[in-house]
């Protein structure tokens, strides 16, 4: 089938490659360089793929990248330019809510969309945030407390 | 021995995990090669059946690489060799050559210059099947001897085994005589138990990536547990010299057991890129992971016998577990599932029969506990249920039997045997029991509406390591290089394997806690392959800290007799009257004589030194084996909550206890034990690969919409999981520390059964407990 060029913007940065229409948006910023957005399950399960697409999280593996033209993506990498993204990245290292690692650039992603628009939530509400997004290693329960470590500290700065 | 004080171990610090928060961290699914192809894999969609002949010839006329039985070598293997080789059973090739065992083998695979042209290709190749056979589910199918044979004969090490039965092998043990000692018993109590098979869910899915070299070499990274065995098993497949098959280490996205093996398509990659002369990838689909490892599931018929006061007197455990179509570790599993069982109490006679059993199914291997979390459910729920015959406290039973200090352990199977110098089980039952308000425990039938709530206790344990006094059947040592570097900082190369659970950080604090140098100086994070290591058997058996750390330990201790006898040399004075520190404030090792702090030297300068005067790196390489394998111990006091009416089964607390010795990772460490306590409720009440009994398929279908592992949603609330260390030092261990790692799997299944009984007043002798089952033995009860 034929390609089709898409143009996007990721992390800030402009992309315009060549697509075929089946690929999806998770195979396309792959093969862009953006690893860090992790394969999971190409299903729309685990949540490994999460990337904030115009504030809203978005599993990139049941999007198409033709889907995608001319919005603004973020991902785990970008997140680090913002300070938010960083001090969540912070804030999962220091908790020790990082083990095998897999999950965690979609956790981080989905938890900085969440607090951009809950900053001072309480830990239940956290975990349903994140629920969508499977971690097979820690339980969550570290992964919450990174969470809520960054909105307690939110409420401080309010 | 004394406590010691330290600098660096049992400390949290700023970890090095910042690369997998910014997502930066390379993983074997992330790694590119320019110029390579992309290679697909064609599984077969029956269970049991005949290969008559595969024709590529349409997918190489679109440009495609294609390989099948025919393309591979003739060797027989088995995929894990940590066991030693005349132990060790083969009954597989790269591809399969003759027939399938089970749906979703590999039959075929092509390689193209894209992932869509290699799907395209493969849709092209033709297989012509011959025989097609209804598939051997379950157990006792496929040991009925009219059951078809799934082999013929196998080999152990050179030996050719004929198969009879489908039994793949089998393992006795006696120690005493259980006639005598059930003769002795005041009551005896048998039940028949099983657990299911679980899909280990790593989120990494399985990947290769293969470079032929120049020299006729491979590099190769791939998802390993332990890159050496890999190296060796792919020189000797393909018949490469040892020296030109080099494996990165690279990061894990998790494996709990499903890469302690070479991968089933890691040498499928090597072929195929040997053939095309280019580098290929191979990245696998979720569908096709589950399709490749399970955790090996068990049926225990169990008998114990104790005197009146609890005492115990005989046990006769008889085992079983199917293995699916391949026997990747059945018998060092047997092995081990004796030792878990013997190891558990004082059972002072005891007989074991252990069968493992060919069917068509996806293969079986360790999956966190190897045995240990199913023959614990069984154990547990017996010792429970004869507490209860006796009118004991099950803390009490279980104090009066336990094997603790000065016991021996079996720390992996019959062969490997030390004894226990560090045991925090008591502490760990009468402390957490405090914690737990184990006295405010009500009976079952004090219980009443619709929510019953009820407490059970567990205790577990796993080994940390495979070593004895005496090497028994399987290999177990580690190795590290270590210099410093022209600054003071410290580099640290070794094969030893991370998980995520902190190994490599804990290997760090060692090496800093030696050299007295600062924590954030050590690197062992990256940048090393079997080439520039020593040989590392795996992370398994929870040996990662008490082997791995171990070794690096060792070979600290000796980069620093070599830097205080160069020092020695600098300051004019006996190595022994120097001094070694770690200066917060210059952030650097420093080195004084004893008792005249003002006239030090840095690491930094020192090192400079031996590098500007051409004496040399202050370095060393080394590999060690321990010599025993202490037990970690764990116990588990759960609460559960029974909907009545739904059959749904909550768990709103937990208290655990963990006893590792000194713990040098505390914020992963107790990580580890929540991490192992979700995957252990999955264990207890939601999770199972179901098979379709016709066609051998996965009622899942392999897609994890349809195998549901617990979500945040379905833990405790945040906080009501509180995790305790005791208070306990191994003196074989570095810095006094043991594993966690598997222990805290092991009781999870029977403290949930356990606490279900309290509540509802019913048994379970089969997991996962799940709404149906409850409702169903509710209806039972209510009906009688």
């Amino acid at each position: 089938m034929e390609d089709y060029i898409v143009e996007l913007t990721v992390n800030g940065e402009r992309i315009s490659s060549p697509v075929k229409p089946e690929e999806s948006l998770l195979k396309f910023l792959r093969r862009n360089g953006f690893t860090e957005v992790k394969c999971g399950c190409e299903k729309g399960e685990c949540g490994t793929c999460t990337v904030i697409i115009n504030k809203k999280t978005v599993k990139s593996c049941i999007m198409l990248a033709l889907q995608a033209r001319g919005k603004e993506i973020w991902t785990a990498k970008g997140l680090e330019k913002q300070e938010l993204g960083r001090k969540l990245q912070e804030s999962f290292v220091n908790t020790g809510a990082i083990q095998c690692g897999f999950c965690t650039p979609g956790i981080i992603v989905t938890a900085k969309n969440y607090l951009d628009q809950n900053p001072i939530p309480d830990k239940g509400e956290i975990k349903k945030a994140i629920s969508g997004n499977l971690c097979r290693c820690t339980g969550y329960k570290k992964i919450v407390d990174a969470i809520y470590a960054v909105a307690v500290e939110n409420q401080k700065s309010i | 021995m004394e406590k010691q004080q330290f600098d660096f171990i049992g400390k949290s610090f700023d970890i090095k995990n910042i690369g997998k928060a910014t997502g930066k961290e390379i993983y074997t699914c992330d790694v590119n090669i320019p110029g390579q192809l992309y290679a697909v894999v064609l599984r077969s969609p029956f269970p049991h059946a005949e290969i008559k002949k595969i024709d590529y010839s349409q997918a190489e006329k679109m440009g495609a690489i294609c390989i099948s039985g025919d393309d591979v070598p003739d060797i027989l293997y088995n995929e894990r060799i940590v066991s030693i080789p005349e132990k060790t059973y083969r009954d597989r090739t790269v591809l399969p050559k003759d027939k399938v065992r089970h749906v979703g083998e590999a039959v075929a695979a092509c390689a193209a210059e894209t992932e869509e042209e290699a799907f395209m290709a493969l849709k092209k190749i033709k297989v012509e099947w011959g025989k097609k056979w209804r598939p051997l589910i379950n157990l006792d199918k496929a040991m009925d001897p009219d059951a078809l044979q799934i082999y013929d004969h196998v080999y152990l090490g050179e030996e050719r085994v004929d198969i009879n039965n489908n039994i793949a092998c089998e393992r006795n043990v006696d120690v005493g005589d259980i006639e005598e000692g059930f003769k002795e018993a005041d009551e005896i109590v048998e039940r028949t138990f099983s657990t299911q098979r679980v899909y280990h869910m790593q989120m990494e899915t399985k990947s290769a990536v293969c470079v032929p070299e120049a020299d006729g070499g491979i590099t190769v990274w791939t998802t390993s547990q332990g890159i050496h065995n890999v190296r060796i098993l792919l020189g000797n497949i393909f018949n490469i010299p040892l020296s030109k098959v080099n494996v990165k280490r690279t990061t894990l996205g998790g494996s709990f057991g499903s890469s302690i093996q070479m991968n089933s398509i890691t040498p499928i990659c090597v072929a195929l890129a040997l053939k095309a002369k280019r580098s290929v990838k191979l990245v696998t689909t979720r569908e096709e992971d589950i399709y490749d490892h399970s955790k090996y599931p068990l049926k225990t018929i169990l008998k114990i016998g104790a005197k009146k006061d609890g005492t115990l007197t005989a046990a006769h455990c008889r085992v079983w577990v199917e293995i699916g179509g391949h026997n990747i570790q059945a018998y060092p599993y047997l092995g081990c599932v004796a030792g878990w069982f013997a190891s558990l109490y004082k059972w002072k006679n005891l007989k074991y029969e252990g069968t493992a059993v060919y069917t068509n199914k996806v293969p079986s291997c360790a999956m966190q506990g190897y045995g240990n979390p199913q023959i614990n459910f069984a154990v547990e729920s017996l010792i429970d249920i004869l507490a209860e015959k006796l009118d004991m406290d099950p803390i009490e039973i279980r104090l009066k039997n336990y094997v603790g200090k000065g016991d021996e352990f079996w720390g992996q199977g019959p062969t490997v045997r030390s004894i226990i110098r560090s045991c925090g089980v008591e502490e760990m039952l009468i402390e957490g029991s405090k914690l737990a308000g184990w006295d405010k425990r009500t009976l079952p039938s004090k219980k009443k509406g619709d929510i019953r709530r009820g407490i059970g206790v567990a205790r577990g344990f796993h080994t940390s390591g495979t070593g004895g006094p005496n090497p028994g059947e399987v290999i177990d040592y580690s190795g590290a290089t270590i210099k410093i570097n022209e600054d003071g900082s410290v580099d640290v190369l070794t094969a030893l394997m991370d998980h995520g659970g902190g190994t490599w950080d804990a290997g760090a604090k060692v090496v800093a806690e030696v050299l007295k140098v600062p924590y954030s100086k050590v690197s062992i994070y990256s940048g090393v392959d079997t080439r520039t290591t020593v040989f590392d058997v795996n992370t398994h058996a929870t040996r990662g800290v008490y082997c791995g750390c171990g070794a690096i330990k060792y070979v600290a201790e000796k980069v620093k007799e070599i830097l205080l006898n160069y020092a020695a040399t600098l300051f004019k004075d006996l190595p022994e009257n120097l001094e070694l520190t770690c200066n917060e404030e210059l952030g650097q090792a420093v080195i004084c004589p004893r008792g005249i702090p003002q006239n030090y030297m840095t690491l930094g300068e020192i090192a400079e030194h031996a590098h500007i005067t051409s004496w040399g790196t202050i370095a060393h390489t080394a590999t060690l084996r321990q010599k025993n394998c202490p037990p970690c111990f764990i116990t588990h006091f759960v609460e559960v909550e029974v909907n009545t009416k739904t059959g749904e089964i909550k768990v709103p607390r937990a208290v655990i206890m963990g006893d590792s010795g000194t713990i040098i990772n505390p914020d992963l460490w107790e990580g580890q034990i929540i991490g192992a306590f979700s995957r252990g409720l999955g264990f207890s009440l939601l999770e199972e690969t179901k098979y379709d009994l016709n066609n051998g398929k996965l009622e899942c279908n392999g897609m994890i919409t349809d195998y549901k592992i617990p979500t945040t949603i379905d833990m405790p609330k945040v906080g009501s999981i509180t995790v305790r260390s005791a208070h306990t030092y191994e003196p074989t261990g570095p810095f006094g520390a043991k594993g966690m790692g598997e222990a805290a799997l092991s009781s999870v299944g029977s403290a949930v059964a356990i606490a279900i009984y309290n509540a509802i007043g019913i048994r379970f002798y089969e997991l996962p407990i799940t709404p149906e089952k409850v409702l169903k033995a509710l209806k039972e009860k209510e009906g009688r």
